[in-house]
């Protein structure tokens, strides 16, 4: 859509044209024309991957654009420079606080700069820096005394770090403040602190970008809100505008063509039974997996998929609950205990969690079976070769030799060489995180097919993805999580996006529609295990 | 805004509010250092009432003379260790320089001071390499710093065939044996040298941001710091140092003797490492490293003057650096999990 003609008289802060930016084929972001105005905030939503991170990146400095031309205040912006982007005045405010936690509070306050108050050029300013920190603490409405500007930064919970910070950005006095979720670490109090700030920082004539997950939130504090979708700006909305569903209907943009419904699991064993599980940051979690059944778990950024996953595998500790496996009790202590359960996991990151790059592709993918494959402990290279041969032959690696180095192998080609190593065990339950992360289209098809094939086998899949397309394809079922529990689970055939994102976004505006009704009862039983057990 | 009231109710209590001594207390208890010291009084007195020479002048000279040599060195280290590096080489770097110094000396006839001169500048260019390798070509420290260990030991035998080089100039004996008011220069040095690391790290711009730098470096670079030419610093100040260790030590034997030096990097990283520096980097200062170098000398000598076997000092050495590593994971450990 178009940017609106209402009357923005202000001067415009900063101007993109053309700003676009690839990941190999991928266009994860693509702006003909974008003008943010001063004195406004603007709110930034979009749905995981569609293009947030890259558009903030693009404009502070982070993330080097592919082409196009940002201009600060008429100043052209260079791309891919933090220190060019900060004398421009971009302040970033990012998720992950780059804090130096062995330093004092003031020291990170006024990291890489010296206080404004001294005319010492070498030697430190002790006095200097503790007063410009506080006043830079009090700008922001915290009590500098109460926080102590001489403590180290890691001693201090996550919530004050979050402020910190914020304030940090905020002693830059930037024209334009981007702020990444930044409510997201915090509780209600802070929240509205921030949000304060937001608008402040607009009514001295600064721009505010506000990237949010929050729906009402972004709405509250907003003088206008963009939409993005796979990388496009699709709607500029006046608050007015933006309406809850509205948002989520420009997020979610149209239906895709939904596949036939692929036959529903048999009247099968449940394989893995979650009771109120707790972990850090997830549960109560009640979740039942049928044996042949593929369970998607969908949710926002931190709303826990992966942390229910890692909690399965055993990679990371439960805190409370039960877990059956096939029906015998199951309290893994590390993933070992997992893999003993007949657990197969295959985690988010193929580079860094499953592969060793540089070693053959028959290291790799016989790693999982070699106990089974040695005989009396002794490997024998050529069994191993055989074995490696019949992994990579049976999920259909292209390769030239299972000699050649596993980096060597496209991305897909890897991805499907884990899943060979994972169906190797023989597993009961198949994990799966982000399955089709950095894999191009055609590859995805066959991984869907792989996933597919090991339901078709009787293995029980869980997956969990931020590509609501994918868990729509290839799902019986969809758990959506939200802030740690399971908001909904939805049936393959009632799974639109609209209603995941609904129950994503949160249950406040989930209650106010008649979409209460995908939400199960209290005891989460699904629908087809009536006489499983 | 409504400043005040809106605070965050997690914000810990101020530590103003609670009574000066036990915020004492809590502050020892918090810094690595202070333990250190306590050890350092422990160990000194405790052997001193064993062995009565411990105590005596001549005997302090003697470890005075020591320090200059390791407590130097651990000086220099811990700089590099600070930005989560570490420098292999300085125990065989200044073997070479003293073998350097001597051989511009003696062999190629050149006046004391530049000689003495001439060898910093090379140590400074070996430290220079090292650190660019480190930043511009992400070489491991331990690498790069492994391969100028064998090198300048190589090295040193090579130039010498082996035997010591003699007759150096009296001004380097001079700058080993004078005494100033009982205190033996070397040991001033030792002094010196860590009040100027003292105040570069904790009193100016630089050396704040090289904490900022090996305590986390992303946020470093993205704040501004460069990053390179802070870490390069650091190795060439614990190079430069090996050199002037190495010019202390031909002076205090009066020869320059090719097989002294490799091995005491080890010693060095022992010192920074029960001074409380942690290995990860950012982490620890210049009085602990002191005070860690003083401590080991303590050990070493004092198991001397209790005429424990030679073979057992090894030993003894290397339980305390077991439990200064133990004492110092808890102590990590329960006070927050800033570093793992």
């Amino acid at each position: 859509m178009s940017v609106p003609t209402s009357a923005h008289s202000r001067a415009v802060t900063a101007r993109l044209r053309g700003v676009h930016k690839s990941y190999g084929p991928v266009r994860v972001l693509d702006l003909p024309e974008l003008d943010l105005y001063g004195g406004e905030v603007v709110g930034v939503v979009g749905e995981n991957g569609a293009g947030k991170s890259t558009l903030i990146g693009t404009l502070a400095g982070s993330v080097h654009r592919d082409g196009g031309d940002i201009d600060i205040d008429g100043v052209p912006l260079a791309p891919g420079s933090t220190e060019a982007a900060a004398r421009l005045g971009i302040a970033m405010v990012s998720q992950e606080f780059p804090l130096v936690g062995q330093l004092s509070v003031a020291e990170n306050l006024l990291l890489g700069r010296r206080p404004r108050q001294t005319r010492r050029r070498v030697l430190l300013d002790r006095a200097a820096s503790h007063a410009e920190a506080e006043a830079m603490l009090t700008e922001i409405g915290l009590d500098p005394r109460a926080i102590g500007v001489h403590r180290e930064v890691r001693s201090l919970p996550v919530p004050t770090r979050q402020m910190i910070e914020i304030a940090k950005a905020w002693g830059r006095e930037p024209k334009l403040l981007i702020l990444d979720e930044p409510t997201s670490a915090l509780g209600p109090v802070e929240a509205e602190m921030v949000l304060g700030l937001a608008r402040q920082a607009a009514k001295r004539g600064g721009t505010v970008l506000f990237i949010g997950h929050r729906l009402d939130e972004v709405r509250a504090i907003s003088d206008r809100v963009l939409v993005l979708r796979n990388g496009r700006l699709v709607a500029d909305l006046t608050p007015e505008e933006a309406t809850e569903a509205r948002l989520i209907r420009e997020m979610v943009g149209g239906e895709i063509n939904r596949t036939q419904p692929r036959p529903p699991a048999v009247d099968a064993p449940v394989s893995l039974r979650l009771r109120a599980l707790t972990a850090d940051g997830l549960g109560p979690v009640d979740l039942e997996v049928l044996a042949g059944e593929i369970v998607g778990v969908a949710g926002l950024m931190g709303s826990g998929r992966s942390r229910l996953i890692h909690t399965v595998a055993g990679a990371q500790p439960a805190t409370g609950g039960t877990m059956t496996v096939a029906g015998a009790p199951y309290a893994p202590r590390d993933p070992g205990d997992g893999v003993a359960a007949g657990i197969a996991m295959i985690p988010e990151d193929r580079k860094e969690q499953s592969l060793v790059l540089f070693a053959p592709v028959s290291d790799n993918v016989t790693v999982s079976i070699l106990r089974r494959i040695a005989a009396h402990g002794l490997l024998r290279p050529g069994r191993q070769r055989e074995e490696a041969r019949r992994i990579a032959d049976s999920v259909h690696v292209r390769m030239q030799s299972v000699e050649q180095p596993m980096g060597s192998l496209s991305g897909g080609n890897q991805q499907r060489a884990i899943f060979g190593r994972a169906f190797a065990t023989r597993p009961r339950l198949l994990l799966l995180d982000e399955p089709t992360r950095g894999v191009d289209v055609g590859a995805k098809a066959e991984i869907y097919e792989l996933i597919d094939r090991a339901a078709a086998d009787g293995m029980a899949v869980l997956v969990a993805s931020s590509e609501l397309e994918e868990l729509q394809l290839i799902c019986h079922r969809i758990a959506v999580m939200c802030r740690g529990r399971v908001a909904a689970i939805l049936r393959h055939q009632d799974a639109t996006k609209e209603r995941i994102m609904t129950a994503a976004a949160g249950a406040a505006f989930a209650e106010a529609t008649p979409l209460t009704q995908v939400i199960p009862d209290s005891d989460g039983i699904p629908h087809t295990d009536g006489a499983a057990q | 805004m409504s400043a005040q009231s809106t605070l965050p109710p997690q914000t810990p209590i101020t530590p103003s509010v609670t009574s000066t001594g036990t915020r004492l207390l809590r502050r020892l208890a918090e810094s690595p250092e202070a333990g250190v010291v306590i050890a350092c009084v422990v160990v000194f007195i405790a052997i001193s009432a064993n062995a009565s020479t411990y105590a005596s002048v001549g005997n302090l000279q003697v470890m005075g003379r020591d320090l200059s040599q390791t407590g130097i060195l651990a000086i220099g280290e811990s700089l590099v260790i600070l930005t989560g590096g570490i420098d292999l080489s300085v125990g065989a770097l200044a073997g070479l320089a003293g073998i350097l110094a001597a051989w511009f000396n003696v062999n190629a006839g050149m006046p004391a001071p530049a000689a003495i001169l001439l060898t910093l500048v090379v140590c400074a260019a070996v430290g220079t390499w090292h650190g660019t390798m480190v930043t511009k070509l992400n070489v491991p420290p331990f690498v790069i710093t492994l391969v100028t260990y064998t090198t300048a030991q190589g090295l040193s035998l090579a130039i010498t065939s082996g035997t010591p080089i003699n007759g150096i100039d009296p001004l380097f004996s001079n700058l080993s044996s004078y005494y100033i008011q009982q205190v033996p220069v070397p040991a001033l040095f030792f002094f010196g040298v860590a009040a100027i690391a003292w105040f570069a790290l904790e009193r100016t711009y630089v050396g704040r941001q090289i904490y900022a730098v090996g305590g986390n470096r992303e946020a470093a670079r993205l704040a501004g710091i460069p990053t390179g030419r802070r870490i390069t610093s650091t190795y060439i100040a614990s190079a430069v140092l090996a050199g002037v260790v190495g010019v202390l030590v031909i002076g205090r034997m009066n020869v320059a003797d090719p097989s002294v030096g490799p091995g005491w990097e080890l010693v060095a990283i022992a010192a920074a490492v029960v001074g409380g520096v942690s290995l990860f980097g950012g982490e620890g200062r210049i009085i602990g490293v002191a005070a860690g170098a003083i401590l080991l000398e303590f050990i070493a000598n004092g198991l001397l003057a209790l005429h424990v076997s030679p073979y057992y000092q090894q030993v003894v050495q290397g339980l305390v650096l077991g439990i200064a590593i133990l004492l110092d994971r808890l102590r990590a450990s329960y006070f927050g999990r800033g570093r793992r």
